[in-house]
């Protein structure tokens, strides 16, 4: 299953409708599905935020994989920004040295099974795994 | 869909998904409390860190005037995020169910 979609946060619930569909052809446990819309939130959010030199639609693809789902988006005609490089951010700073922001790929990290990149042709593509744990 | 209103005079319902689409609603709304704040979270479904933020912002304003954010009915998934993020040693959270 795959749909493009514009660079709006206004899509996020496009995109959640589009998750929902896929675990229900796929029987997939819907628990889930917590940690997929979060990484593809984040992720997504990324993306229209800092890759700001194009308006292309963003590519997001959804496959079974095992027990779980495969999911990668495409963003072209950006530079490369490898999600596996984020800076770390810790957790255990005590309230005045926390700042908002920061925490979105620090989650998918540490939440999806698996991340992978790749960059060609100024072309960027995250995929991550979540299968059943 | 997110809604987030007053349930009581000290408590606050927020409910659905507190997304980055929705984080702005949030923040709005919590820009406007003052004093101690509990948040009952019985109906919130989803957050993401644009989400999270919004509940670091307010608690740290209102923790500045020696209040803060209490969070309670936290489902099971949402004290994960929680945890992942150091936010329970930040929070007063009361889980779903105590």
């Amino acid at each position: 299953m795959q749909r493009k979609f514009s660079r709006s946060f206004d899509e996020l619930k496009h995109i959640v409708a589009m998750t929902v569909d896929f675990f229900e052809k796929q029987d997939l446990e819907p628990t889930l599905r917590n940690v997929v819309d979060l990484a593809i939130e984040e992720l997504f959010v990324n993306m229209v935020t800092y890759n700001t030199e194009t308006s292309d639609d963003i590519l997001i693809q959804m496959s079974p994989h095992d027990h779980g789902i495969e999911v990668s988006l495409t963003d072209n005609d950006v530079e490369r920004f490898d999600p596996r490089g984020a800076g770390p951010v810790d957790i255990d700073a005590p309230l005045d040295d926390r700042t908002p922001g920061g925490l979105g790929l620090y989650l998918v990290l540490k939440m999806v099974d698996s991340i992978h990149y790749e960059y060609r042709n100024r072309q960027s593509k995250i995929t991550f795994i979540v299968d059943r744990k | 869909m997110f809604d987030i209103q007053f349930a009581d005079d000290d408590i606050i319902a927020v409910e659905g998904r507190l997304d980055a689409a929705q984080a702005l609603k949030a923040q709005t709304f919590l820009d406007q409390v003052e004093g101690r704040c509990v948040l009952d979270l019985s109906k919130l479904e989803y957050v993401s860190s644009a989400g999270l933020g919004v509940l670091l912002k307010t608690h740290k304003r209102l923790m500045g005037g020696g209040n803060g954010l209490k969070l309670i009915n936290v489902n099971h998934h949402i004290h994960d995020i929680f945890g992942y993020s150091g936010f329970d040693k930040l929070f007063e959270i009361v889980p779903a169910g105590d």
